[in-house]
């Protein structure tokens, strides 16, 4: 009878035994996983390099490509990487604002230390980007891979209809076109047709697309958090928020989620949205025949001079403390990111390596020729900002978008109320 | 000897999976209310600081009374639901099968699939819910983009989904009412609607219940609805207890606060329920 | 007159609960500019949907993954409920009413308590990742001891003694004499943990982060609320009818069995 029962749990072992097994396939010696973004065009652009890398190195360790698993925003996704110890070998998708913290949990390991890093770093970049990447302690754990500027697209062919020659430049610019494109098309007697969309869901990052880029802009780059303090609780802030608010008040902007319908711009529901160069090969992949667009900075508040500043929605690449070889780990990025390669990526994904000189360069001026609306970007790509170094950023962009949604999407609260109430709860994180 | 051991062999695999999935995790889960912790560093002990958070934490309560919002719509609308296409499905009726198998689908499809597609029912601008309205005439509905309205639809939504199992629930409750007593019913002339009221309705009583249990604690953990649909906006409006309690703990890894917010969430699903079964035993 | 506004009624409601499944399916078979908002009649067929998702998501392995994950649950759930409920409706020993009502209050928990807790020990346990952390945790459940406890009740008991006197060990009992007599239990207990795993989200959300792992309705909520669908409706909605296709699938085929299973957890309380 007992041996019975013996036979069962044996059974049931091996069974764990062998799914345990399956699981743990990755774990192989002679491979390094490497993961990416999960945007299609990265993918592709992996593949590639992967492939590359492994057919001209068939004596070397063999390197796995995955996308990163994406939830909600793939920073979820790596820190429940680290915590669980089932982190790749090498990521390139690494927002810098998540960089310290693991830096400071050793989670990451210094290239510094791994030799030629320093020649190549200064062949690569400007100094003042290497400083840029420098952590607290001194060392490096990051290297500056690529950029996208967040700026507007829109569509000339709409542009030309509404009789406007320049795309709006300043709030008023905006305001006006807005009133010119707004229409219900259907006769339902609901506007149907909007100047632009933005991402109305509350998720923080969501807000890289909408009130930073204007904030940078309005503000001439300046900071939202310095020396643990919110020092966003200024007139450009405001301006933002009041500038965002009419859009909504006017129906120039929907208040419904339209990421859930097909793409509105291509379908020229809308005339403008904010976004980064990889729209350039989605566009080019699923726009409709005749359909022309464009790229212009943000809009500013009127009378504004100077650079007009935007987001740079920088990624980086580390490696990770989970991998055994960081020496080779490190000799396939430098391949990954050479001249060669950033050319590569420019050309499959639309999206500009953070390289010196980019524009000037001769061996990028065939691509930028062909790619004429590419320029923008990388001539934006000198006045773009990253985001502040604090460890409760997610937080204060969380506490921002709250408030928002209640301000700028559906009015319940004044503009120097919420940006007030922001800053004052977004202090309350760092007094604890 | 032999004999006293194989029960306990029997159960033990029970035991095993008890002691590891629940009341470690219990235990712990208590443990972890006294705590701060990001999961990265280590536990740093903070007495009652989360349950002081707890009190003064607006939203969280919102998230209850938005949950609750959500049960008192939901579980009232299914039993009406229920309850008149189960008693037109109890008539003798052409193709009855196709109707009662058409009427449970959604049960059996994942709540992912219901959710995408009513994502594109409740559309504001092209959805086909409103385009019906404005067809007939009426002016359109701000299903998932009102403040006031987005949490109903949602309600709406589970209730769609959910109704064919309450169905076959009252169809079996239907027959277990003896035919003589309509019988007797006819003989004095009693309308459809009085012997629906006088006769039908207190038998099934049971039954009621059951599905007001059900639907209660399957209510309370309206996590994936919103998840997709709406993030828990407008507003914060759908923003359930459980989506709320996930959003720290895997968005923000307040591991310690969660933790505290679950322990009493758990608390109050476990007293509704408890005066639920009281009541109930004193009615039936 | 009135059998009119019955079948009025009926048709009406069958119409409310078919026609958002008929949508979907036309919306994903036609290009992707002829999807409008009401049709159920597909203007031109294209599979372009399908094939773009199939490029993008490894939903083949998925279909994998969710198959092995609900057959090993189910088939756990079958062989420890029927053990822990023989052993608490037709054997003696110490503690029995103990592990009953313990059985009956962790029924009445709710997960709340226990999600992160669990997550915490999935990650000690190294299991992030593995398909253990999808199977292990939902091997034994409260709902199916239960059931199968009352229904090996009604067995009589000379059918046991029989088996007893033959030699028969209590593993031998449960397997060759109870399970050919609890068929319906089986099929009950079996249909609604196979179910209840196919359609389970949270947790793998939470404890799965390797595509190649995932079940499908995880790979589809992340493909239709990321970025990978590239904004392209009818590819969404293909993923959702390959989610939906083999439970539909089964339940047509099985419908009768569906049905009761369903509404006797609701009366076995």
């Amino acid at each position: 009878m007992k041996k019975n029962i013996k036979y069962l749990y044996i059974i049931i072992f091996l069974l764990v035994g062998i799914l345990t097994s399956c699981g743990n396939e990755n774990d192989n010696e002679n491979k390094l996983l490497y993961w990416s973004s999960n945007n299609p065009y990265e993918i592709e652009f992996a593949k590639y390099i992967v492939n590359k890398w492994n057919k001209e190195n068939p004596d070397k360790a063999f390197i796995k490509f995955q996308p990163v698993p994406e939830g909600q925003s793939s920073e979820e996704i790596i820190l429940a990487a680290v915590v669980g110890e089932t982190t790749p070998d090498i990521y390139s998708s690494m927002w810098q604002g998540d960089v310290e913290a693991y830096a400071q949990a050793g989670v990451v390991i210094p290239f510094d230390t791994l030799d030629g890093f320093i020649d190549f770093i200064y062949e690569r970049c400007d100094s003042s980007v290497v400083d840029e990447m420098r952590s607290q302690d001194g060392h490096i754990y990051q290297i500056p891979w690529k950029i996208n500027p967040i700026m507007m697209i829109y569509n000339q062919n709409i542009f030309r209809e509404l009789g406007l020659n320049n795309p709006p430049h300043t709030y008023s610019d905006y305001l006006a076109a807005s009133e010119l494109f707004k229409k219900d098309v259907d006769g339902d007697g609901y506007v149907d047709r909007w100047f632009g969309y933005s991402e109305v869901i509350v998720t923080w990052w969501q807000r890289f697309f909408d009130f930073y880029p204007f904030y940078l802009a309005a503000s001439g780059g300046a900071p939202l958090i310095e020396n643990n303090k919110a020092v966003f609780n200024n007139e450009h802030a405001i301006g933002v928020f009041s500038f965002l608010k009419k859009l909504y008040d006017n129906e120039y902007f929907t208040r419904e989620r339209l990421s859930a319908r097909q793409d509105v711009f291509l379908s020229s529901h809308i005339a403008t949205r904010f976004t980064g160069p990889w729209e350039i090969v989605h566009a080019e992949k699923f726009k409709p025949e005749g359909f022309e667009y464009d790229f212009s900075t943000i809009p500013v508040p009127d009378g504004f001079e100077g650079p007009i500043y935007t987001y740079g929605d920088p990624k980086n690449i580390v490696i990770f403390n989970t991998c055994k070889d960081p020496q080779y780990a490190w000799e396939f990025i430098k391949f990954m990111i050479s001249k060669e390669n950033d050319l590569k990526l420019l050309e499959i994904t639309s999206q500009l390596p953070r390289r010196k000189q980019i524009d000037a360069d001769s061996l990028f001026t065939n691509y930028f020729n062909a790619n004429p609306k590419m320029i923008k970007f990388a001539k934006q790509s000198k006045y773009v900002k990253g985001t502040d170094s604090t460890p409760v950023l997610k937080e204060v962009f969380d506490l921002i978008s709250q408030e928002y949604e209640a301000c700028v999407i559906y009015g319940v609260k004044s503009p120097e109320q919420a940006i007030n109430d922001a800053a004052h709860a977004v202090n309350l994180l760092f007094i604890k | 000897m032999k004999k006293k051991v194989v029960p306990y062999l029997l159960v033990s695999p029970y035991i095993i999976h008890f002691l590891i999935f629940i009341a470690f995790p219990v235990i712990f889960s208590i443990v972890l209310t006294f705590h701060k912790w990001n999961i990265i560093s280590p536990m740093e002990y903070t007495g009652f600081a989360n349950y002081i958070r707890l009190f003064q934490d607006t939203l969280f309560l919102k998230s209850i009374i938005n949950t609750l919002i959500f049960l008192v719509i939901h579980i009232p609308l299914q039993i009406i639901v229920a309850l008149f296409l189960a008693e037109v499905l109890n008539q003798k009726i052409f193709l009855r099968g196709f109707f009662r198998a058409a009427f449970f689908l959604p049960v059996v499809v994942s709540g992912v699939v219901v959710t995408i597609l009513w994502q594109q029912l409740y559309g504001f601008d092209t959805g086909l819910l409103n385009k019906i309205l404005v067809t007939l005439g009426f002016g359109k509905v701000g299903w998932l983009i009102d403040p006031k309205i987005a949490m109903p639809s949602i309600a709406i939504m589970a209730t769609w989904k959910n109704v064919g199992l309450y169905i076959v629930l009252f169809l079996v409750g239907l027959q277990t009412v003896p035919k003589h007593y309509y019988e007797a019913a006819d003989l004095e002339g009693a309308t459809h609607w009085q012997k629906f009221f006088k006769i039908t309705l207190p038998m099934i009583n049971p039954t009621i219940f059951l599905v007001v249990i059900l639907s209660t604690v399957g209510g309370f953990s309206l996590f994936i609805e919103p998840y997709i649909l709406t993030g828990g906006g407008p507003l914060n409006s759908t923003l359930s207890a459980v989506l709320y309690i996930y959003k720290q703990a895997f968005f923000y890894y307040h591991m310690g606060y969660s933790a505290t917010l679950g322990l009493f969430f758990a608390l109050i699903i476990l007293s509704v329920v408890i005066i639920q079964k009281k009541f109930i035993e004193r009615e039936v | 007159m009135k059998k009119a506004i019955f079948y009025l009624v009926l048709v009406f409601g069958a119409l409310m609960f078919l026609y958002p499944f008929l949508w979907m399916i036309t919306a994903s078979l036609v290009p992707e500019s002829d999807i409008s908002s009401f049709s159920i009649i597909p203007s031109t067929i294209s599979f372009n949907s399908y094939t773009q998702m199939f490029d993008k998501i490894p939903i083949g392995r998925a279909l994998l993954n969710s198959i092995l994950v609900a057959s090993s649950v189910t088939a756990g759930v079958l062989v420890f409920g029927s053990m822990v409920g023989y052993a608490l409706s037709r054997l003696e020993f110490k503690g029995r009413n103990l592990i009953f009502y313990v059985i009956i209050f962790t029924m009445t928990l709710p997960f709340q308590i226990t999600l992160i807790p669990q997550y915490i020990i999935m990650v000690k346990l190294g299991w992030i990742d593995t398909y253990l952390a999808l199977i292990v945790p939902y091997l034994m459940n409260a709902l199916s001891i239960i059931m199968f406890r009352q229904y090996f009740k009604s067995i009589p008991q000379d059918l046991i003694d029989a088996a007893r006197i033959d030699g028969c060990t209590e593993l031998g009992i449960i397997f060759r004499i109870l399970w050919p007599n609890a068929i319906p239990a089986l099929v009950t207990v079996g249909i609604i943990t196979f179910m209840a795993s196919w359609n389970e989200v949270l947790w793998p959300l939470i404890v799965i982060r390797d595509e190649e792992l995932m079940t499908m309705p995880q790979l589809v909520t992340l493909f239709v609320l990321g970025g990978r669908a590239e904004s392209q409706l009818g590819v969404k909605l293909a993923s959702a009818t390959i989610l939906a296709l083999p439970i539909v699938l089964a339940y047509l085929f099985f419908q009768k069995y569906f049905i009761q299973s369903m509404a006797s957890t609701g009366i076995k309380e």
